[in-house]
Protein backbone atom coordinates (compact mmCIF):
# COMPACT_ATOMS: atom_id res chain seq x y z
CA UNK A 1 0.00 0.00 0.00
CA UNK A 2 1.56 3.42 -1.04
CA UNK A 3 -0.03 6.21 0.82
CA UNK A 4 -0.46 5.13 4.70
CA UNK A 5 1.41 8.61 5.63
CA UNK A 6 -1.29 10.35 3.27
CA UNK A 7 -4.11 11.83 3.79
CA UNK A 8 -4.28 14.07 0.91
CA UNK A 9 -7.00 17.02 1.26
CA UNK A 10 -8.59 15.06 4.12
CA UNK A 11 -7.88 15.85 7.73
CA UNK A 12 -9.45 17.10 10.66
CA UNK A 13 -12.68 16.01 12.03
CA UNK A 14 -15.52 15.01 9.45
CA UNK A 15 -19.31 13.80 9.82
CA UNK A 16 -21.06 10.60 8.93
CA UNK A 17 -23.70 11.26 6.27
CA UNK A 18 -26.93 10.50 7.11
CA UNK A 19 -30.40 9.63 5.95
CA UNK A 20 -32.29 12.31 8.04
CA UNK A 21 -29.76 15.09 7.19
CA UNK A 22 -29.39 14.39 3.32
CA UNK A 23 -31.90 17.28 2.49
CA UNK A 24 -30.84 19.91 4.13
CA UNK A 25 -27.27 18.85 3.33
CA UNK A 26 -27.85 18.96 -0.03
CA UNK A 27 -28.86 22.66 0.21
CA UNK A 28 -24.93 23.49 1.25
CA UNK A 29 -22.32 22.35 3.35
CA UNK A 30 -22.14 24.26 6.72
CA UNK A 31 -18.52 23.79 7.20
CA UNK A 32 -17.67 20.13 7.80
CA UNK A 33 -14.45 19.71 5.74
CA UNK A 34 -15.29 16.21 4.66
CA UNK A 35 -18.36 13.53 5.05
CA UNK A 36 -18.03 9.40 4.94
CA UNK A 37 -20.72 7.71 3.46
CA UNK A 38 -21.49 3.71 3.21
CA UNK A 39 -21.61 2.38 -0.28
CA UNK A 40 -24.18 0.29 0.62
CA UNK A 41 -26.86 3.00 1.75
CA UNK A 42 -26.16 4.60 -1.64
CA UNK A 43 -26.07 1.78 -4.13
CA UNK A 44 -29.04 0.62 -6.12
CA UNK A 45 -31.31 3.39 -4.39
CA UNK A 46 -33.08 5.79 -5.45
CA UNK A 47 -35.89 8.24 -5.16
CA UNK A 48 -35.19 12.08 -3.64
CA UNK A 49 -33.21 11.22 -0.64
CA UNK A 50 -31.29 9.39 -2.51
CA UNK A 51 -30.67 12.52 -5.07
CA UNK A 52 -29.75 15.02 -2.21
CA UNK A 53 -27.33 12.58 -0.82
CA UNK A 54 -25.69 12.52 -4.54
CA UNK A 55 -25.48 15.72 -4.57
CA UNK A 56 -23.83 16.60 -1.12
CA UNK A 57 -21.54 13.32 -2.45
CA UNK A 58 -20.61 15.68 -5.82
CA UNK A 59 -19.66 18.56 -4.33
CA UNK A 60 -17.79 18.29 -1.27
CA UNK A 61 -15.16 15.95 -0.20
CA UNK A 62 -16.24 11.79 0.74
CA UNK A 63 -14.46 8.72 2.06
CA UNK A 64 -16.22 5.95 1.69
CA UNK A 65 -17.01 3.07 4.72
CA UNK A 66 -18.96 -0.21 3.44
CA UNK A 67 -20.61 -2.40 5.69
CA UNK A 68 -21.25 -5.45 4.28
CA UNK A 69 -18.27 -7.24 2.27
CA UNK A 70 -17.40 -9.80 4.90
CA UNK A 71 -13.63 -9.46 5.14
CA UNK A 72 -13.00 -11.95 7.68
CA UNK A 73 -15.73 -14.43 5.90
CA UNK A 74 -15.74 -17.14 3.62
CA UNK A 75 -18.39 -16.41 1.17
CA UNK A 76 -16.96 -15.43 -2.51
CA UNK A 77 -17.15 -12.00 -2.92
CA UNK A 78 -19.83 -10.62 -5.29
CA UNK A 79 -18.21 -9.20 -8.18
CA UNK A 80 -21.32 -7.46 -9.66
CA UNK A 81 -21.31 -5.84 -5.84
CA UNK A 82 -17.21 -5.00 -6.41
CA UNK A 83 -18.07 -3.70 -9.88
CA UNK A 84 -20.81 -0.98 -8.60
CA UNK A 85 -18.77 -0.03 -5.82
CA UNK A 86 -15.63 0.53 -8.19
CA UNK A 87 -18.09 2.97 -9.97
CA UNK A 88 -18.93 4.32 -6.85
CA UNK A 89 -15.34 5.25 -5.54
CA UNK A 90 -15.08 6.73 -9.09
CA UNK A 91 -17.99 8.75 -8.65
CA UNK A 92 -17.10 9.81 -4.82
CA UNK A 93 -13.51 10.46 -5.55
CA UNK A 94 -12.88 9.23 -1.90
CA UNK A 95 -8.92 8.26 -1.64
CA UNK A 96 -9.91 5.02 -0.09
CA UNK A 97 -11.98 2.39 0.90
CA UNK A 98 -12.83 1.03 4.44
CA UNK A 99 -14.31 -2.36 5.68
CA UNK A 100 -14.53 -3.89 9.16
CA UNK A 101 -11.73 -6.78 10.06
CA UNK A 102 -15.32 -9.26 10.68
CA UNK A 103 -17.41 -11.08 9.17
CA UNK A 104 -20.84 -10.34 8.76
CA UNK A 105 -22.18 -13.47 6.27
CA UNK A 106 -21.75 -17.43 6.52
CA UNK A 107 -23.05 -20.10 3.61
CA UNK A 108 -24.59 -16.91 1.93
CA UNK A 109 -26.71 -16.02 5.06
CA UNK A 110 -26.65 -12.50 5.80
CA UNK A 111 -26.49 -11.24 9.73
CA UNK A 112 -25.76 -7.31 9.34
CA UNK A 113 -24.35 -7.26 12.23
CA UNK A 114 -20.46 -6.93 12.75
CA UNK A 115 -18.68 -10.68 14.04
CA UNK A 116 -15.73 -11.00 16.14
CA UNK A 117 -13.13 -13.18 14.15
CA UNK A 118 -11.48 -16.04 16.11
CA UNK A 119 -8.19 -14.38 16.99
CA UNK A 120 -5.87 -17.19 15.86
CA UNK A 121 -2.76 -18.10 13.04
CA UNK A 122 -5.25 -19.64 11.20
CA UNK A 123 -7.69 -16.42 10.73
CA UNK A 124 -5.35 -14.79 10.51
CA UNK A 125 -3.79 -16.24 7.30
CA UNK A 126 -7.37 -15.97 6.11
CA UNK A 127 -7.66 -12.94 6.48
CA UNK A 128 -5.17 -11.29 5.00
CA UNK A 129 -5.54 -13.38 1.72
CA UNK A 130 -9.29 -12.11 1.88
CA UNK A 131 -8.01 -8.41 2.29
CA UNK A 132 -5.38 -8.85 -0.35
CA UNK A 133 -7.95 -9.85 -2.88
CA UNK A 134 -10.04 -7.25 -2.17
CA UNK A 135 -7.06 -4.78 -2.26
CA UNK A 136 -6.41 -5.77 -5.86
CA UNK A 137 -10.16 -6.04 -7.21
CA UNK A 138 -10.29 -2.17 -5.71
CA UNK A 139 -8.91 0.82 -7.42
CA UNK A 140 -8.09 2.27 -4.11
CA UNK A 141 -5.88 1.53 -1.22
CA UNK A 142 -8.45 -0.34 1.06
CA UNK A 143 -8.46 -0.16 4.92
CA UNK A 144 -9.45 -2.11 7.52
CA UNK A 145 -11.62 -1.18 10.70
CA UNK A 146 -10.43 -2.36 14.33
CA UNK A 147 -14.54 -3.93 15.22
CA UNK A 148 -15.84 -3.72 18.91
CA UNK A 149 -16.17 -7.45 19.94
CA UNK A 150 -17.93 -8.70 23.44
CA UNK A 151 -16.97 -12.15 23.21
CA UNK A 152 -13.66 -14.09 21.97
CA UNK A 153 -15.10 -16.57 19.17
CA UNK A 154 -13.45 -19.72 20.36
CA UNK A 155 -10.14 -19.90 21.88
CA UNK A 156 -7.24 -17.39 21.32
CA UNK A 157 -4.32 -18.11 20.31
CA UNK A 158 -3.13 -13.85 19.85
CA UNK A 159 -3.93 -11.10 21.72
CA UNK A 160 -6.07 -8.65 19.62
CA UNK A 161 -2.87 -5.94 19.10
CA UNK A 162 -0.86 -8.56 17.61
CA UNK A 163 -3.94 -10.32 15.82
CA UNK A 164 -4.67 -6.88 14.26
CA UNK A 165 -0.44 -6.37 13.27
CA UNK A 166 0.02 -9.64 11.53
CA UNK A 167 -3.41 -8.88 9.44
CA UNK A 168 -2.14 -5.23 8.66
CA UNK A 169 1.37 -6.29 7.87
CA UNK A 170 0.84 -9.31 6.08
CA UNK A 171 -2.39 -7.81 3.96
CA UNK A 172 -0.34 -4.40 3.30
CA UNK A 173 -3.39 -2.80 3.90
CA UNK A 174 -4.18 0.42 6.06
CA UNK A 175 -5.69 0.83 9.31
CA UNK A 176 -9.11 2.66 10.01
CA UNK A 177 -7.99 2.80 13.69
CA UNK A 178 -11.63 3.35 16.01
CA UNK A 179 -10.64 4.92 19.31
CA UNK A 180 -14.34 4.27 20.52
CA UNK A 181 -13.75 0.56 20.07
CA UNK A 182 -10.66 0.47 21.87
CA UNK A 183 -12.43 2.33 24.25
CA UNK A 184 -15.34 0.32 24.77
CA UNK A 185 -13.28 -3.29 24.54
CA UNK A 186 -10.94 -1.82 27.22
CA UNK A 187 -14.28 -1.81 29.31
CA UNK A 188 -15.68 -4.83 28.33
CA UNK A 189 -12.27 -7.11 28.46
CA UNK A 190 -10.74 -4.91 31.49
CA UNK A 191 -7.38 -3.80 30.27
CA UNK A 192 -5.66 0.00 29.59
CA UNK A 193 -6.53 1.52 26.30
CA UNK A 194 -3.05 2.97 26.01
CA UNK A 195 -1.22 -0.18 26.48
CA UNK A 196 -3.09 -1.40 23.60
CA UNK A 197 -2.26 1.41 21.59
CA UNK A 198 1.64 0.96 22.58
CA UNK A 199 1.45 -2.32 20.56
CA UNK A 200 -0.38 -1.78 17.45
CA UNK A 201 1.01 -0.73 14.48
CA UNK A 202 0.31 3.08 14.39
CA UNK A 203 2.67 3.69 11.38
CA UNK A 204 -0.83 1.82 9.54
CA UNK A 205 -3.16 4.48 10.17
CA UNK A 206 -4.58 6.54 8.04
CA UNK A 207 -8.02 7.62 9.21
CA UNK A 208 -9.90 7.54 12.58
CA UNK A 209 -13.52 6.99 13.78
CA UNK A 210 -14.99 8.59 17.14
CA UNK A 211 -18.62 7.54 18.22
CA UNK A 212 -20.53 6.95 21.34
CA UNK A 213 -22.00 4.09 23.11
CA UNK A 214 -23.99 2.70 25.91
CA UNK A 215 -23.87 0.80 28.77
CA UNK A 216 -26.26 -2.32 29.23
CA UNK A 217 -26.32 -4.15 32.28
CA UNK A 218 -22.23 -5.05 32.71
CA UNK A 219 -21.38 -4.71 29.36
CA UNK A 220 -20.61 -2.00 27.07
CA UNK A 221 -22.13 -1.45 23.67
CA UNK A 222 -21.06 0.47 20.88
CA UNK A 223 -23.98 1.71 19.96
CA UNK A 224 -23.33 4.90 17.61
CA UNK A 225 -26.43 6.29 19.68
CA UNK A 226 -24.78 8.65 22.20
CA UNK A 227 -22.48 11.70 21.91
CA UNK A 228 -19.13 10.92 22.28
CA UNK A 229 -17.63 10.75 25.84
CA UNK A 230 -14.48 12.93 27.19
CA UNK A 231 -12.78 10.05 27.87
CA UNK A 232 -12.84 9.05 24.37
CA UNK A 233 -11.96 12.52 23.14
CA UNK A 234 -8.66 12.32 25.30
CA UNK A 235 -7.86 9.27 24.30
CA UNK A 236 -7.97 10.60 20.75
CA UNK A 237 -5.93 13.53 21.57
CA UNK A 238 -3.72 10.69 22.75
CA UNK A 239 -3.50 8.87 19.81
CA UNK A 240 -2.88 11.44 17.55
CA UNK A 241 0.82 12.67 17.98
CA UNK A 242 1.76 9.07 18.54
CA UNK A 243 0.30 8.30 15.39
CA UNK A 244 2.59 11.55 14.37
CA UNK A 245 0.16 13.01 11.21
CA UNK A 246 -3.30 14.81 11.21
CA UNK A 247 -5.29 11.67 9.84
CA UNK A 248 -8.45 12.43 9.65
CA UNK A 249 -10.99 11.97 12.56
CA UNK A 250 -14.77 10.59 11.28
CA UNK A 251 -17.30 11.49 13.63
CA UNK A 252 -19.88 7.98 13.56
CA UNK A 253 -23.46 8.61 14.80
CA UNK A 254 -26.35 5.94 13.63
CA UNK A 255 -28.60 5.51 16.64
CA UNK A 256 -30.81 8.33 18.34
CA UNK A 257 -29.45 10.40 15.44
CA UNK A 258 -30.27 14.35 16.81
CA UNK A 259 -31.03 16.94 14.92
CA UNK A 260 -28.35 18.29 12.40
CA UNK A 261 -27.52 21.49 14.51
CA UNK A 262 -26.45 19.21 17.76
CA UNK A 263 -24.25 16.93 15.49
CA UNK A 264 -22.47 19.89 13.71
CA UNK A 265 -22.06 21.08 17.14
CA UNK A 266 -20.49 17.94 19.01
CA UNK A 267 -18.06 17.93 15.55
CA UNK A 268 -17.01 21.41 16.23
CA UNK A 269 -15.82 20.33 19.91
CA UNK A 270 -14.28 17.21 18.87
CA UNK A 271 -12.63 19.08 16.17
CA UNK A 272 -11.34 21.69 18.78
CA UNK A 273 -9.98 19.22 20.72
CA UNK A 274 -8.42 17.72 17.79
CA UNK A 275 -6.75 21.10 16.45
CA UNK A 276 -5.37 21.63 19.89
CA UNK A 277 -2.99 18.56 19.99
CA UNK A 278 -2.75 18.64 15.90
CA UNK A 279 -1.12 21.84 16.31
CA UNK A 280 0.97 21.70 19.81
CA UNK A 281 2.72 18.70 17.96
CA UNK A 282 2.83 20.42 14.02
CA UNK B 1 -5.69 -24.46 13.62
CA UNK B 2 -7.07 -25.00 9.84
CA UNK B 3 -9.00 -22.37 8.41
CA UNK B 4 -11.85 -24.92 8.09
CA UNK B 5 -11.98 -24.54 11.83
CA UNK B 6 -12.27 -20.69 11.42
CA UNK B 7 -15.66 -21.28 9.05
CA UNK B 8 -16.98 -24.03 11.99
CA UNK B 9 -16.59 -20.95 14.54
CA UNK B 10 -18.35 -19.34 11.83
CA UNK B 11 -20.90 -21.09 11.24
CA UNK B 12 -21.30 -22.30 15.18
CA UNK B 13 -21.72 -18.16 16.28
CA UNK B 14 -24.22 -17.56 13.41
CA UNK B 15 -26.51 -20.84 14.28
CA UNK B 16 -26.55 -19.22 17.68
CA UNK B 17 -27.78 -16.41 16.99
CA UNK B 18 -30.69 -17.12 14.29
CA UNK B 19 -31.83 -20.99 15.25
CA UNK B 20 -35.19 -20.29 17.12
CA UNK B 21 -34.91 -21.59 20.26
CA UNK B 22 -31.62 -20.38 22.20
CA UNK B 23 -32.16 -23.23 24.97
CA UNK B 24 -29.12 -25.51 23.72
CA UNK B 25 -26.72 -22.61 23.95
CA UNK B 26 -28.08 -21.51 27.26
CA UNK B 27 -27.99 -24.67 28.99
CA UNK B 28 -24.87 -26.22 28.30
CA UNK B 29 -22.82 -23.72 25.56
CA UNK B 30 -19.59 -26.37 25.71
CA UNK B 31 -21.94 -28.62 24.85
CA UNK B 32 -23.72 -26.52 22.16
CA UNK B 33 -20.20 -26.23 20.62
CA UNK B 34 -18.97 -29.68 20.83
CA UNK B 35 -22.02 -30.30 18.57
CA UNK B 36 -20.84 -28.62 15.99
CA UNK B 37 -17.40 -30.30 15.79
CA UNK B 38 -15.36 -27.15 17.75
CA UNK B 39 -12.58 -28.26 19.73
CA UNK B 40 -12.32 -28.34 23.29
CA UNK B 41 -10.66 -24.98 23.37
CA UNK B 42 -13.16 -23.45 21.69
CA UNK B 43 -16.15 -25.33 23.71
CA UNK B 44 -14.35 -24.10 26.44
CA UNK B 45 -14.38 -20.45 25.00
CA UNK B 46 -18.36 -20.81 24.48
CA UNK B 47 -18.65 -21.63 27.65
CA UNK B 48 -17.05 -19.14 28.98
CA UNK B 49 -18.44 -16.05 26.99
CA UNK B 50 -22.16 -17.87 26.80
CA UNK B 51 -23.70 -14.85 28.26
CA UNK B 52 -22.10 -12.62 26.13
CA UNK B 53 -22.95 -14.84 22.93
CA UNK B 54 -26.40 -14.44 23.65
CA UNK B 55 -25.53 -10.74 23.30
CA UNK B 56 -24.72 -11.64 19.97
CA UNK B 57 -28.06 -13.70 19.27
CA UNK B 58 -30.14 -9.97 20.57
CA UNK B 59 -27.99 -7.74 18.02
CA UNK B 60 -28.05 -9.98 15.04
CA UNK B 61 -31.59 -10.92 16.16
CA UNK B 62 -32.55 -7.10 16.26
CA UNK B 63 -31.02 -6.30 13.47
CA UNK B 64 -32.89 -8.45 11.34
CA UNK B 65 -35.68 -7.76 12.78
CA UNK B 66 -35.99 -3.86 12.72
CA UNK B 67 -36.78 -3.40 9.02
CA UNK B 68 -39.35 -5.72 8.97
CA UNK B 69 -41.33 -4.08 11.62
CA UNK B 70 -40.91 -0.97 10.92
CA UNK B 71 -42.08 -1.48 7.34
CA UNK B 72 -44.72 -4.32 7.86
CA UNK B 73 -46.31 -3.21 10.72
CA UNK B 74 -49.84 -4.13 10.43
CA UNK B 75 -49.04 -7.44 9.53
CA UNK B 76 -47.46 -7.09 12.42
CA UNK B 77 -50.36 -5.98 14.83
CA UNK B 78 -52.15 -8.54 13.17
CA UNK B 79 -49.58 -11.44 14.41
CA UNK B 80 -49.33 -9.75 17.74
CA UNK B 81 -52.95 -10.01 17.98
CA UNK B 82 -52.83 -13.47 17.53
CA UNK B 83 -50.30 -13.78 19.61
CA UNK B 84 -48.05 -15.33 16.40
CA UNK B 85 -45.24 -12.30 15.26
CA UNK B 86 -42.51 -13.79 17.25
CA UNK B 87 -42.95 -17.00 16.00
CA UNK B 88 -43.06 -15.75 12.35
CA UNK B 89 -40.21 -13.85 13.01
CA UNK B 90 -37.99 -17.05 14.07
CA UNK B 91 -39.15 -18.90 11.17
CA UNK B 92 -38.20 -15.90 8.65
CA UNK B 93 -34.77 -16.22 11.10
CA UNK B 94 -34.08 -19.56 10.78
CA UNK B 95 -34.65 -19.80 7.35
CA UNK B 96 -31.32 -17.92 6.63
CA UNK B 97 -33.57 -16.11 4.23
CA UNK B 98 -31.61 -12.62 4.42
CA UNK B 99 -29.00 -12.72 1.46
CA UNK B 100 -28.45 -9.08 0.31
CA UNK B 101 -25.79 -6.95 1.58
CA UNK B 102 -27.94 -4.34 1.49
CA UNK B 103 -30.20 -3.49 4.42
CA UNK B 104 -33.12 -2.14 2.89
CA UNK B 105 -33.59 -5.38 1.24
CA UNK B 106 -34.60 -6.99 4.47
CA UNK B 107 -38.55 -6.27 3.87
CA UNK B 108 -38.63 -8.01 0.81
CA UNK B 109 -36.56 -10.61 1.98
CA UNK B 110 -39.29 -11.49 4.24
CA UNK B 111 -41.92 -11.31 1.94
CA UNK B 112 -40.03 -14.20 0.11
CA UNK B 113 -39.80 -15.82 2.22
CA UNK B 114 -43.43 -15.77 2.98
CA UNK B 115 -44.09 -16.84 -0.54
CA UNK B 116 -41.63 -19.91 -0.55
CA UNK B 117 -42.63 -20.98 3.08
CA UNK B 118 -46.16 -20.28 3.00
CA UNK B 119 -45.86 -19.76 6.37
CA UNK B 120 -49.29 -18.43 7.67
CA UNK B 121 -50.79 -19.33 4.24
CA UNK B 122 -53.70 -21.38 5.44
CA UNK B 123 -55.00 -19.31 8.14
CA UNK B 124 -54.83 -16.09 6.33
CA UNK B 125 -54.78 -16.04 2.57
CA UNK B 126 -54.43 -12.89 2.37
CA UNK B 127 -51.23 -12.01 4.33
CA UNK B 128 -48.78 -12.03 1.73
CA UNK B 129 -50.62 -9.67 -0.38
CA UNK B 130 -50.62 -7.55 2.57
CA UNK B 131 -46.93 -7.82 3.16
CA UNK B 132 -46.61 -6.95 -0.45
CA UNK B 133 -49.01 -3.44 -0.14
CA UNK B 134 -46.81 -2.66 2.60
CA UNK B 135 -43.66 -3.04 0.92
CA UNK B 136 -44.64 -1.08 -1.94
CA UNK B 137 -44.51 2.26 -0.51
CA UNK B 138 -40.81 1.55 0.03
CA UNK B 139 -40.24 0.01 -3.48
CA UNK B 140 -42.05 3.15 -4.89
CA UNK B 141 -40.15 5.66 -2.74
CA UNK B 142 -36.82 3.86 -3.68
CA UNK B 143 -37.39 2.51 -6.51
CA UNK B 144 -33.88 3.48 -8.37
CA UNK B 145 -35.30 4.60 -11.76
CA UNK B 146 -33.36 5.04 -15.04
CA UNK B 147 -32.85 7.10 -18.28
CA UNK B 148 -36.31 8.11 -19.66
CA UNK B 149 -36.75 7.07 -23.22
CA UNK B 150 -36.21 9.99 -25.67
CA UNK B 151 -39.33 11.62 -27.64
CA UNK B 152 -41.73 11.14 -25.01
CA UNK B 153 -44.34 14.30 -25.01
CA UNK B 154 -47.03 14.74 -22.54
CA UNK B 155 -49.83 14.87 -23.93
CA UNK B 156 -51.64 11.59 -25.22
CA UNK B 157 -53.13 11.42 -28.45
CA UNK B 158 -55.16 8.36 -29.75
CA UNK B 159 -52.05 6.96 -31.62
CA UNK B 160 -49.60 6.78 -29.01
CA UNK B 161 -49.00 4.44 -26.40
CA UNK B 162 -48.25 5.64 -23.05
CA UNK B 163 -44.64 5.05 -20.57
CA UNK B 164 -44.83 4.55 -17.32
CA UNK B 165 -42.72 6.06 -14.47
CA UNK B 166 -39.91 3.64 -13.91
CA UNK B 167 -40.99 3.70 -10.07
CA UNK B 168 -44.36 3.11 -10.81
CA UNK B 169 -46.18 -0.02 -9.82
CA UNK B 170 -49.63 -1.35 -10.93
CA UNK B 171 -50.71 -4.01 -8.83
CA UNK B 172 -54.06 -6.49 -8.58
CA UNK B 173 -54.55 -8.13 -4.57
CA UNK B 174 -57.61 -10.01 -4.15
CA UNK B 175 -58.40 -8.37 -0.68
CA UNK B 176 -58.32 -5.11 0.29
CA UNK B 177 -54.92 -4.71 1.86
CA UNK B 178 -54.68 -0.50 1.36
CA UNK B 179 -57.76 -0.33 3.59
CA UNK B 180 -56.24 -2.41 6.95
CA UNK B 181 -54.53 -0.49 9.77
CA UNK B 182 -52.87 -1.78 12.87
CA UNK B 183 -56.45 -1.72 14.64
CA UNK B 184 -58.30 -3.34 12.01
CA UNK B 185 -54.79 -5.74 10.16
CA UNK B 186 -57.74 -8.46 8.60
CA UNK B 187 -58.45 -7.10 4.47
CA UNK B 188 -62.15 -8.04 3.45
CA UNK B 189 -62.31 -9.88 0.66
CA UNK B 190 -62.47 -8.36 -3.17
CA UNK B 191 -60.15 -7.36 -5.87
CA UNK B 192 -58.20 -4.43 -5.95
CA UNK B 193 -56.29 -2.49 -8.34
CA UNK B 194 -53.98 -0.27 -7.37
CA UNK B 195 -51.46 2.52 -8.86
CA UNK B 196 -48.31 3.18 -7.13
CA UNK B 197 -46.15 6.15 -7.99
CA UNK B 198 -44.20 9.06 -6.60
CA UNK B 199 -45.51 12.24 -6.46
CA UNK B 200 -43.95 15.65 -8.19
CA UNK B 201 -42.41 16.08 -5.13
CA UNK B 202 -40.84 12.42 -4.99
CA UNK B 203 -43.02 10.89 -2.51
CA UNK B 204 -44.73 7.69 -2.51
CA UNK B 205 -48.27 7.60 -3.32
CA UNK B 206 -51.31 4.92 -4.02
CA UNK B 207 -54.63 5.75 -5.86
CA UNK B 208 -57.05 2.73 -6.46
CA UNK B 209 -58.25 1.94 -10.03
CA UNK B 210 -61.50 0.98 -11.70
CA UNK B 211 -60.80 -2.57 -13.41
CA UNK B 212 -61.39 -0.24 -16.79
CA UNK B 213 -58.01 1.98 -15.73
CA UNK B 214 -56.10 -0.70 -14.73
CA UNK B 215 -56.72 -2.48 -18.04
CA UNK B 216 -55.81 0.37 -19.84
CA UNK B 217 -52.74 1.24 -18.29
CA UNK B 218 -51.69 -2.21 -18.78
CA UNK B 219 -52.37 -2.78 -22.46
CA UNK B 220 -51.82 1.34 -23.46
CA UNK B 221 -47.93 0.15 -22.33
CA UNK B 222 -47.81 -2.04 -25.73
CA UNK B 223 -50.84 -0.98 -28.09
CA UNK B 224 -51.83 2.34 -28.94
CA UNK B 225 -54.67 3.99 -26.35
CA UNK B 226 -57.29 4.14 -29.27
CA UNK B 227 -56.78 0.27 -29.96
CA UNK B 228 -55.98 -0.64 -26.43
CA UNK B 229 -59.62 1.57 -25.67
CA UNK B 230 -60.88 -0.66 -28.63
CA UNK B 231 -60.02 -3.71 -27.33
CA UNK B 232 -61.19 -3.15 -23.90
CA UNK B 233 -64.65 -1.70 -25.18
CA UNK B 234 -64.12 1.30 -23.74
CA UNK B 235 -67.22 3.86 -25.28
CA UNK B 236 -65.64 6.89 -24.02
CA UNK B 237 -62.45 7.72 -25.61
CA UNK B 238 -61.44 11.30 -24.85
CA UNK B 239 -62.30 10.57 -21.08
CA UNK B 240 -59.66 7.92 -21.38
CA UNK B 241 -57.33 10.47 -22.76
CA UNK B 242 -58.26 12.62 -20.18
CA UNK B 243 -57.64 10.06 -17.27
CA UNK B 244 -54.04 9.50 -18.78
CA UNK B 245 -53.53 13.39 -18.77
CA UNK B 246 -54.01 13.24 -15.31
CA UNK B 247 -51.84 10.24 -14.36
CA UNK B 248 -48.87 11.74 -16.48
CA UNK B 249 -49.62 15.39 -14.54
CA UNK B 250 -49.10 13.76 -11.08
CA UNK B 251 -45.98 11.72 -12.00
CA UNK B 252 -47.63 7.99 -12.87
CA UNK B 253 -46.90 8.22 -16.20
CA UNK B 254 -44.09 9.53 -17.38
CA UNK B 255 -44.81 10.76 -21.17
CA UNK B 256 -46.59 8.99 -24.52
CA UNK B 257 -44.55 7.80 -27.51
CA UNK B 258 -45.65 8.43 -30.85
CA UNK B 259 -45.99 4.43 -31.89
Amino acid sequence: MASHGHCGPFTGVGLGLRHPHFAPLARGNPGVPFWEIAPENVLGDGGCEHDAACRVLERDPVLTHGLGLSVGGFDPFDPEYLEQLAGFLAFTGSPWHSEHLCFSSVDGSTTHELLPMPMTRAAVRHTIRRARELQDRLPVPFLLENITYYAELGEKELAEPEFLAEILDGADVGWLLDINNVYVNALNFDFDPKDWLLRVPLDRVVQMHIAGHDRVGELVIDTHGAPVIDPVIELMQWVLPRIGRPVPVLLERDNDIPGLEQLLAERAAIQEAYDAVVTLHA
Amino acid sequence: MLEESVLALQRSLVEAALMPDPGPLERDPAGFAAGRGLALGDQAAFARFKDRLLVYRNLVRANLAEPVEAICFVTRAHLEQAGRWEECLAAFLASRGVRSAFYRDLAASFLGWLASSGWGRERWPWMLQLVHFELLNALVAHHPGGDPPAGLHPRPGLGDRLVLDAPTQLVTYQYRVHLATVRAPEPAPGTTHLLACRDGAGLPRWMELTPATAALLLRAQQASIGQAALDLGLDDLSEAVDLLAQLQAKGAILGFATR
